[in-house]
């Protein structure tokens, strides 16, 4: 088995596509990097793309930006310029337009489009290169009625534009939405689960409902552990419905940095093996991307971290899951979600066939999704759709999970040996 | 004794953890109504004097408690002389009583929150909240009164010995608030025993079988009968103490106007009063929180809702104004008056409750007056459904547009009632702040750090907050007290609180005979 791993994930690196071919991106790459080299410049660097959407002219960008970098230590000599031109109102035109491209073009490589119609370009793309889509509407915090209700018409138009496009297409993809439960109420209370889950329920139904209708897939996400009882229950709840027993189809998420997530799962299972709705739910595998909040939030409350601490740990409670997801087929179907080489290779040689689906984030998985494709494996990439104010928190927790120092991806970048990236967690 | 650690909030997101207060709440309704009586020096008068009732149910009386008399707090104060065995112990044995008290505490934390659910209409996590701060001040003192024992050292010449120690005043009144049953009168408590004084303690009418709690947790830990009185009772009462010629401190929580009166009273100096009282004077606030024009909304709207809303506003430090850049003046106005409308108004017991009753109904018919003044001096909105009957319950309210001149921007009303101004830059928003009395508690929501500097160096409040709620202030973390009006500027729960208590004695020795130095 182990053998199999690395000779997987050996021969997925090989088909990996060369390094470079856009040079923008890799001008980007280069950003990032030298961003989780340096704490202080990192900071900067998010909290200038965190306050792009909220400032009212490039003046206003450029002096935030001087701000931010009047608080980095060591400062090379571009970004001594760049503090510099912060100071004068023609500097500040100049370095407030570059670093409002500059933010523009991050968001751009994470973000597919601003909307459901303006992302059908790429998703088609995705499609002819042999690799499916979820998308994911970001939004502003629902803090109000309002803002659920607007968020699910939303989604409403999102399933019906992608299910209309998708129709005229070769081999035509069922379409698939992912949904967030804070996006769909405001009532989420972390001790009163139920608060939230009836009021998540009234604009959930309907998007099943128009799924079902449409033949498409609706995932709900899972966020923090905050939503977490509050989300099974929304869902477990909603599929029981008679309305829902033959569809639509539906997923739901299991973090494996959650220590409980044994556990969660086993709850999947049993509810699975009771409800004997179908299809058979789907279950995204993740690690998680709220680690940073979730250590933050405990330790602040003086609460035992309910995350594992270690990567290692993680790494091999990814490993568990995917071995127990992958046995308890056909009950549920299986989405390993990961861009760590070593996890999905794992999976592949576990699941010893085609029936699973791996995932990854459109603008981070790209190349991996190119080489699980032409492996024949199903890639699914995770496209978020929506404006740059609305992206702002999803791209910060991206460029978090990309720069931490013990990211997959990051140490990828930084040339660390395939046979280090592949060793057995 | 270990570091100081904040004490763990339950996690309450976990349905294993709500159970046991579900059934702590139950085991508690089957005891009531409960019996609070004077205790003094160990003396125990029970009598029907007043009861206190559940504001969600006032017809369900919590306790039947004796009240006490003027009588009562003469005897109390006869005994606190007699206390002399605590004053006496060494700082490190008083330290592991207090400890020994919070240990107690946490065992019975959750019959506490019980107890401040029903009593004060608490919701389960502001309960478990206010029991953990109680915890976290017992703790904390105690190693802060054996910090203080071993004073600073003084500059030595050759031939003389020079020390400075603290000791204890005397006796102490503690007279508390209801908004934090436990927790207000555990801090001004434990710090006055924790330097060796002795206590009378006058709970709120309101709350008095949570103060007995909190006695009873001390007395059982070790503190002398005669160290700590309890004088359940009202006004006349508090008065009383005040100006008892043998009360060396008065530490006070309450209301603006009661608290002026300590300070006014206090400053007496009767014949046969051999000392200057001192008074710890935590009052009221008017807090402020500013959002500038590149504040994250996102967060603002639920830290402002909470913040104003949260246990019906009935915290000193809740947010009482909003001062919000134009530019996003109608954008904040409409997603914190979405956001209210979300709110749950209901019964404290019920897990997710955000607005419980108001304490009473004078608490109540005073929120109403401020809404009516709202009303007439600029617009209001009160977006949530119309909450059941049966409790003191007001339905959050938000003023906008108001008359610059209006009661409702300048008067604490200490219940679900936020004002929202909208201003041209943040510097106009920093000149009404200064310009205001009260000093407790203060917000902005900024993401430039000059700004943020800016209003570091400008607002004079007690407690700022920048980019989070405004309440919540933890024991060691944010110590907390107001300036100015709000407040004489002492820290509960932070260092430098404990010397309120103490009076500095410095002694200076010749230790020359002769020629000859007998120094050790």
């Amino acid at each position: 088995m182990e053998a199999d791993v690395q000779r997987i994930g050996r021969e997925l690196a090989e088909a990996f596509p060369r390094r470079g071919r856009n040079p923008l991106k890799a001008l980007d790459e280069r950003a990032m990097e030298l961003a989780s080299r340096d704490i202080e410049l990192r900071a900067a660097l998010f909290r200038l793309v965190d306050v792009t959407p909220a400032c009212r002219s490039l003046d206003d960008l450029a002096r935030h930006l001087g701000e931010y970098l009047g608080e980095v230590d060591g400062r090379t000599p571009p970004l001594d310029a760049a503090m510099r031109a912060a100071d004068s109102r023609a500097g500040r035109k100049a370095l407030g337009a570059a670093a409002a491209a500059g933010v523009r073009h991050m968001a751009h490589r994470f973000i597919v489009g601003e909307s459901p119609r303006a992302a059908l370009k790429t998703l088609r793309a995705l499609h002819d290169d042999g690799v499916l889509s979820t998308v994911d509407l970001l939004g502003e915090a629902t803090v109000s009625s309002a803002e659920a209700d607007r968020y699910a018409e939303r989604c409403s138009e999102a399933l019906a534009t992608l299910a209309e496009a998708m129709a005229s297409w070769p081999r035509p993809p069922e379409p698939n939405l992912s949904v967030k439960v804070s996006a769909l109420t405001p009532a989420i209370r972390p001790e009163a689960p139920e608060l939230g889950r009836r009021d998540a329920e009234g604009r959930l139904r309907p998007l099943l409902e128009q799924a079902r209708e449409a033949g498409a897939h609706l995932h709900v996400d899972m966020e923090s552990l905050d939503s977490l009882e509050t989300t099974l229950d929304l869902v477990f709840a909603l599929l029981d419905e008679a309305d829902f027993e033959t569809g639509p189809s539906a997923g739901l998420v299991l973090q494996a940095y959650l220590r409980d997530s044994p556990e969660e799962l086993e709850r999947i299972l049993d509810w699975a093996r009771a409800s004997g709705r179908t299809p058979p739910l789907t279950v995204r595998l993740v690690k998680g991307a709220y680690w940073d909040h979730e250590v933050v939030d405990a330790r602040q409350h003086g609460w035992s971290t309910p995350v594992f601490e270690s990567k290692a740990d993680c790494d091999r409670n990814f490993e568990e899951l995917t071995r127990r997801l992958l046995d308890a087929r056909p009950l549920v179907r299986v989405a390993v979600a990961s861009h760590n080489l070593r996890s999905v290779a794992h999976a592949v040689a576990c699941a010893g066939d085609t029936d699973l689906e791996f995932q990854v984030l459109r603008g981070l998985g790209d190349d991996l999704a190119h080489a699980l494709s032409r492996r024949g494996l199903r890639v699914r990439a995770y496209c978020p759709v929506g404006d740059l104010v609305a992206g702002m928190a999803y791209l910060v927790r991206r460029l978090l999970e990309n720069t931490a120092n013990e990211s997959f991806l990051h140490e990828q970048a930084r040339g660390v040996d395939l046979g280090e990236l592949l060793a057995a967690p | 004794m270990k570091p100081f650690a904040n004490e763990p909030e339950l996690e309450l997101r976990r349905s294993s953890q709500r159970q046991p207060l579900l059934d702590a709440l139950a085991e508690l309704d089957s005891r009531l109504p409960l019996e609070v009586p004077v205790v003094v020096g160990g003396d125990r008068r029970t009598e029907s004097g007043f009861v206190s009732c559940d504001p969600g149910a006032p017809e369900r009386v919590i306790a039947t408690a004796a009240r006490a008399s003027e009588a009562d707090v003469e005897a109390a104060t006869d005994a606190a002389q007699s206390a002399a065995r605590w004053r006496e112990l060494p700082a490190k044995e008083r330290a592991e009583v207090l400890a020994a008290a919070a240990g107690i505490l946490r065992r019975r934390r959750l019959q506490l929150c019980a107890l401040e659910v029903r009593e004060c209409a608490k919701p389960w996590a502001d309960a478990d909240a206010d029991v953990c701060e109680a915890i976290d001040f017992l703790e904390y003192y105690a190693r802060e009164a054996i910090a203080l024992a071993s004073a600073p050292e003084l500059v030595q010449v050759r031939g003389e010995r020079n020390t400075l120690r603290y000791v204890a005043r005397g006796v102490a009144a503690v007279i508390s608030p209801w908004n934090f049953p436990v927790a207000i009168p555990c801090g001004m408590t434990a710090a006055a025993l924790a330097v060796g004084n002795a206590v009378v303690l006058k709970p709120a009418e309101q709350s008095p079988a949570c103060a007995l709690a909190l006695a009873e947790a001390l007395w059982e830990a070790g503190v002398p009968r005669d160290a700590l009185a309890l004088l359940p009772g009202f006004g006349d009462a508090g008065a009383a103490l005040v100006t008892d010629t043998r009360v060396h401190t008065i530490a006070f929580t309450g209301s603006s106007a009661v608290g002026l009166e300590i300070v006014r009273t206090a400053a007496e100096t009767p014949a046969g009063q051999s000392h200057v009282k001192r008074v710890v004077s935590e009052m009221g606030g008017k807090n402020c929180v500013i959002v500038d024009a590149d504040a994250d909304l996102d967060e603002a709207v639920p830290a402002i809702t909470h913040s104003a809303f949260g246990y019906a506003g009935q915290k000193c430090s809740a947010a009482a104004r909003v001062l919000v850049h134009e530019d996003l003046a109608d954008m904040l106005l409409e997603r914190i008056v979405g956001a209210t409308a979300t709110l749950v108004v209901a019964q404290a017991e019920q897990f997710g409750t955000d607005v419980p009753p108001v304490i009473e109904r004078e608490a109540q018919d005073r929120v109403e007056r401020y809404v009516e003044l709202a009303e007439r001096d600029g617009r209001l909105e009160r977006p949530g459904p119309a909450p059941q009957a049966g409790g003191w319950f007001c339905s959050p309210a938000i003023a906008h547009g108001l008359d610059p001149a209006s009661p409702v921007l300048a008067e604490e009303i200490f219940g679900p009632l936020l004002a929202v101004e909208a201003v041209s830059t943040v510097e106009e928003a920093l000149d009404i702040v200064a310009a205001a009395p009260f000093a407790l508690t203060a917000g902005i929501f900024s993401r430039s750090p000059a700004t943020v500097e800016e209003a570091k160096r400008r607002v004079p409040a007690g407690n700022l907050y920048v980019n989070r709620g405004i309440t919540g202030a933890k024991v060691g973390r944010q110590p907390f007290g107001g300036n100015r009006r709000s407040g004489i500027g002492a820290k509960a729960g932070g260092p430098g609180y404990l010397i309120q208590f103490a009076e500095p004695r410095v002694v200076s020795e010749n230790t020359m005979r002769h020629g000859l130095v007998v120094e050790e």
